[in-house]
């Protein structure tokens, strides 16, 4: 297993093992996830990829066979510790979901519920401030903003994701996860949402989760490869994917296995 | 197709800020209500059902002994008992069942295998499931209407109250009969009609006795709820005074719920006790059927 | 000597013929090596004579049932005995029921003694006619049985005849349940027009004064009717739409919520079975419960409270009714809820929602075509409702906002109208009709526009 410590690392994670009653997820991981760069995770299905990610942001306490085991840190605070706020963490850590899921309400609903819950907007102008700032960051402004009042489930896959991604904008998060964003998308929405991850890297700490291996050379800067519920290989996206260390990674790359 | 430098960009949200932690206290303890109202209103509706048992048990138990069970209706409290009733109960239910349960699996057979999609069907499919929703009372106005002043039908006849609750009960058993059918896989069928069986072949041989279970179970829940109907009976006049158990199906009797329901007028106090322990032998038999229903279901159904 | 005889006689025949048939068919249903294989096993033959001999049969016996006792009593009328009976017809009837029943075994002694005279004249027309039907009925089963009979041969496709029997009798099954719609809405339609042309719609409709004492002799003293239903229609909403659901709704639904949310699966095996079993006690129960400690109990906080209280109430109506309602309200509630996707509920926690803010912001509002629908049956139930009202409400007709105070509901009066006397020409009795018809048409809508709620809901998320 490779490791790279990063220093000033947005969230870090050690040893970190993930359970579904008896059956170990994910075993011993340690990895840190970069402040101005996007990370990518890759590997075959069901390598757990996803069920790492989804223990950044603690999503895995909805489900109530999973059991966390090591520490994972956000700006060097134990996310899983008692002094930490679910509620408070998944505002900071927001999540993009593989199939685009808004809620059956207005454009303008979806990307204001944020806020709302969390008391960001004061006042209603400030909070249109919020949806508008949101939706133009998340490239969907232009297509939407004579029709905020439509319902957000009768915009086409692309749209939905965009909205999506501005709805998770709009609580102000420090690091977005990705589940597979473009999975369910055709490819010119795919190429509008990875031009998106391109302009808001650095504003947020992005961690993509993929099984297309040339969606993560496009994106990311670092890429980490699992595989069986292990972090075999962690570092540069040029070296991993043109001078791999590791065996398994290198057969992967070059499609031995999928 | 961005804009990030977009000129009023705020201070990042301060989650350590006073005034958000304390609005996020809020929300917790906010849940915490929800969740406990959320208790409260099931352990109410629990409660009030361990209410009402109890209060029956307490009330009743001790007026259940052999004379209660083998005597009928009297006007001493101390003498009643409910088999007149009981016995009316059931040949009204032999009636019930015995045209419900062939017309309901019939009909359920030919709109699930045979009925094609036209607009007869689709009538047919529309009165079944409106017939299910009907108040009860109205079966009565219409037992009322045909089979006693058209037809002149014995009145307060267990025959009489047993076509008016088989109509009440058919749509019930059509429901069930079709859904049961409906979980039978189409693999099975195709497999009989490519050995070359008749299409009857098909649904008697096959798909009828994989789908009894189901049947059988939607059958006694629908019976089981014209066991305890009160309302239709009263139209059909099986409110009379019956001093002694029907001998035939044409003869005067009355049902379970109607004694019930006569006695509960009595101004006399030891009618309470009788009301109360006759409520818990229908209660029993209700539990029973119900019961048996659970136990067919859970173990005669497959899971394809 | 009933025909009850007949038709076990005719049902013996049929089984008969079924051998036979069978029999000749066995005959040569295993044909020679190298011979055409035959169309229908023995058994198809053998239904098909049997149906030709029983069917025929039967329905010449149910001509001969309909017709006969009328003409058994054309002929004891026309007897010499029967010409001594007195004029008057209650006496006439009474007599010649006597005579009746001794022929026939139902009673042991006669005490009029023209009854017994006219005994001798029953039971002769009564046996005459019977071996006429049973002749006929004999006969025609024969001749259809023979004629079947002299077809079955290697090549008639008795199976397909048969089951083209089968599905007619599938049909004419089905059919049933459109003849009871049908049969509902006739008798209901053609009593209350008999109804209206005796009092106006609009007195009934819009009238405010429930008073449906009628004078039954033309020399009796008593009140004219006063058929105005609003004082009903407003029983009926203020117990069943009103305080029934002010009970059932909030905890049919937050009951829905906990079981599918927030509760353990031990808690939610026992607790979803509890609640349906609040839908499986029986009416009359729940109205005996409510008469006897809820209204009491109403009474005494109402009379504590200072506000005019009766010893029947809507509120103790309306509260029994409201908790025999929840499990329609949560059980519609649950299926909604949990149909929506698991994706929106991952979608809103990971954003920071807590688990109720969730519910209330995003699961209830999908769920709420679903939940609207519950409601709507819900409502439709409560107002249809019988037993409850007629034990614990009351039968004071009252146009009251007072919840402790007796109202009546359209449910109630109708018991109330066709209990006792019934002159079948009475405006009182046929009011129940046309109140049976309003509740009809009432509770029909509810349930169209409830399951057209539901339909519409179900394509959201396909």
């Amino acid at each position: 297993m490779d490791t790279e410590t990063i220093t000033n690392a947005k969230m870090s994670a050690r040893n970190v093992s993930v359970f579904y009653g008896a059956n170990k997820a994910i075993d011993d991981v340690s990895i840190d996830v970069s402040r101005e760069n996007v990370t990518a995770f890759i590997g075959p299905s069901g390598c757990g990829k996803s069920t790492f990610l989804r223990t950044l942001n603690r999503m895995n306490d909805t489900i109530p066979s999973a059991r966390v085991e090591g520490r994972i840190e956000l700006d060097g605070e134990d996310i899983y510790g008692s002094g930490m706020d679910v509620v408070q963490l998944r505002a900071r850590v927001g999540m993009v979901f593989q199939k685009p899921n808004p809620f059956p309400k207005s454009i303008f609903e979806n990307v204001a519920y944020g806020p709302r819950i969390h008391g960001l907007a004061p006042n209603k102008a400030e909070l249109e401030t919020i949806v508008e700032r949101s939706l133009k960051r998340a490239g969907l402004w232009d297509e939407v903003k004579d029709r905020l009042a439509e319902s957000g489930t009768a915009l086409s896959g692309g749209q939905q994701q965009r909205l999506c991604i501005a709805r998770a904008i709009a609580v102000d998060p420090e690091v977005i996860l990705m589940d597979e964003p473009c999975s369910a998308l055709d490819p010119i929405a795919t190429a509008k949402i990875e031009e998106l991850i391109h302009e808001l890297r650095g504003r947020y700490a992005i961690v993509i989760v993929t099984h297309n291996m040339q969606q993560a050379a496009r994106v990311s800067q670092r890429t980490a490869f699992f595989h069986l519920g292990v972090l075999v290989e962690y570092g540069e996206t040029t070296e991993i994917f043109t001078n791999p260390r590791q065996t398994r990674t290198k057969d992967y790359i070059t499609g031995r296995y999928g | 197709m961005s804009d990030l430098a977009f000129p009023l960009d705020p201070t990042p949200t301060d989650w350590n800020d006073a005034a958000m932690q304390r609005r996020i206290r809020k929300r917790y303890t906010a849940e915490r209500r929800f969740k406990l109202l959320g208790l409260a209103a099931v352990s109410l509706s629990a409660g009030f059902l361990a209410f009402l048992l109890i209060t029956m048990l307490a009330k009743g138990l001790g007026g259940i002994d052999i004379g209660f069970l083998t005597g009928s209706d009297a006007t001493d409290p101390a003498q009643v008992g409910i088999w007149g009733a009981f016995k009316g109960s059931l040949l009204t239910m032999i009636v019930t069942l015995g045209i419900a349960f062939p017309v309901g699996v019939l009909s359920a057979v030919y709109l699930e295998e045979y009925a094609p999609r036209n607009r007869w069907t689709d009538i047919i499919e529309v009165s079944i499931n409106n017939l299910a929703a009907v108040p009860s009372i109205i079966f009565g106005l219409l037992g009322l209407a045909i089979f006693l002043n058209f037809m002149h039908l014995p009145r307060s006849a267990p025959i009489v109250g047993g076509l008016t609750l088989a109509l009440m009960t058919m749509p019930v058993i059509v429901i069930a009969g079709r859904n049961a059918i409906k979980s039978v896989p189409p693999s099975i069928r195709d497999a009989a009609l490519g050995i070359g069986a008749s299409r009857i072949q098909v649904v008697s041989h096959h798909v009828l006795p994989l789908a009894l279970p189901g049947i059988l179970t939607g059958t006694i829940i629908g019976m089981a709820r014209a066991l305890g109907e009160t309302a239709p009976l009263l139209m059909i006049g099986m409110r009379a005074f019956i001093a002694s158990p029907p001998g035939g199906f044409t003869e005067p009797a009355t049902a379970l719920p109607v004694q019930i329901f006569l006695w509960s007028d009595e101004v006399s106090r030891g009618f309470v006790e009788k009301t109360s322990a006759a409520i818990i032998v229908l209660l029993a038999f209700l539990l029973a059927m119900n019961g048996l229903a659970i136990y067919l279901r859970n173990r005669f159904e497959t899971r394809w | 000597m009933t025909a009850l005889t007949i038709a076990l006689l005719l049902l013996g025949l049929g089984l008969a013929a079924w051998l036979a048939a069978r029999a000749k068919a066995m005959a040569f249903a295993r044909p020679a090596a190298g011979a055409a294989r035959v169309h229908s096993l023995p058994a198809y033959h053998g239904w098909y004579v049997a149906l030709w001999a029983v069917v025929p049969g039967l329905i010449v016996l149910a001509a001969w049932s309909h017709f006969s006792g009328g003409l058994i009593y054309q002929t004891v009328i026309a007897s010499p005995e029967a010409a001594a009976l007195p004029a008057f017809d209650m006496q006439r009837q009474a007599i010649l029921g006597e005579a009746y029943a001794l022929a026939t075994g139902g009673a042991d002694a006669a005490f009029n003694p023209q009854a017994r005279a006219l005994v001798p004249v029953y039971e002769g027309a009564i046996a005459f006619y019977f071996w006429i039907g049973l002749a006929a009925a004999l006969i025609s089963a024969f001749a259809g049985g023979a004629f079947a009979y002299s077809r079955v041969s290697p090549h008639f496709r008795a199976r397909t005849r048969v089951e083209r029997t089968v599905m007619a009798v599938l049909l004419l099954a089905s059919l049933i349940a459109v003849l009871t719609t049908l049969g509902i809405l006739v008798s209901l339609i053609f009593e209350s027009v008999r109804f209206f042309s005796m009092v106006s719609p609009i007195e009934f409709l819009f009238g405010t004064s429930w008073s449906p004492q009628m004078a039954i002799r033309a020399d009796q003293a008593g009140s004219s009717g006063a058929f105005g239903a609003i004082p009903l229609f407003w029983g009926t909403i203020f117990i069943g739409a009103i305080i029934a659901m002010i009970v059932a709704i909030p905890l049919g639904l937050m009951s829905a919520i906990y079981l599918t949310q927030y509760a353990s699966p031990t808690v939610r095996a026992w607790m979803k079975p509890a609640l349906e079993m609040l839908a499986g006690v029986p009416t009359v129960v729940y109205g005996y419960f409510a008469a006897l400690t809820v209204a009491p109990a109403i009474r005494d906080l109402g009379l504590s409270l200072g506000i005019p209280a009766s010893t029947e109430s809507a509120l103790a109506a309306g509260l029994v009714m409201g908790i025999m309602i929840i499990p329609f309200v949560s059980s519609m509630a649950d299926d909604s809820i949990a149909a929506v996707p698991q994706a929106m509920r991952d979608g809103s926690l990971a954003m920071g929602a807590t688990k109720s803010e969730t519910i209330k912001k995003v699961l209830v509002p999908a769920a709420l075509p679903g939940v609207v629908g519950g409601v709507l049956l819900a409502v439709s139930r409560a107002i249809g409702e019988t037993m409850i009202v007629v034990m614990a409400a009351g039968l004071a007709a009252n146009l009251t906002a007072n919840p402790f105070d007796s109202v009546t509901t359209v449910t109630t009066q109708i018991v109330q109208l066709l209990t006792g006397d019934q002159e079948f020409d009475s405006p009182k009795t046929l009011a129940a009709f046309a109140l049976g018809l309003v509740l009809f048409m009432v509770t029909l809508a509810l349930n169209i526009v409830a399951l057209r709620v539901v339909k519409k809901y179900r394509e959201a998320y396909e």
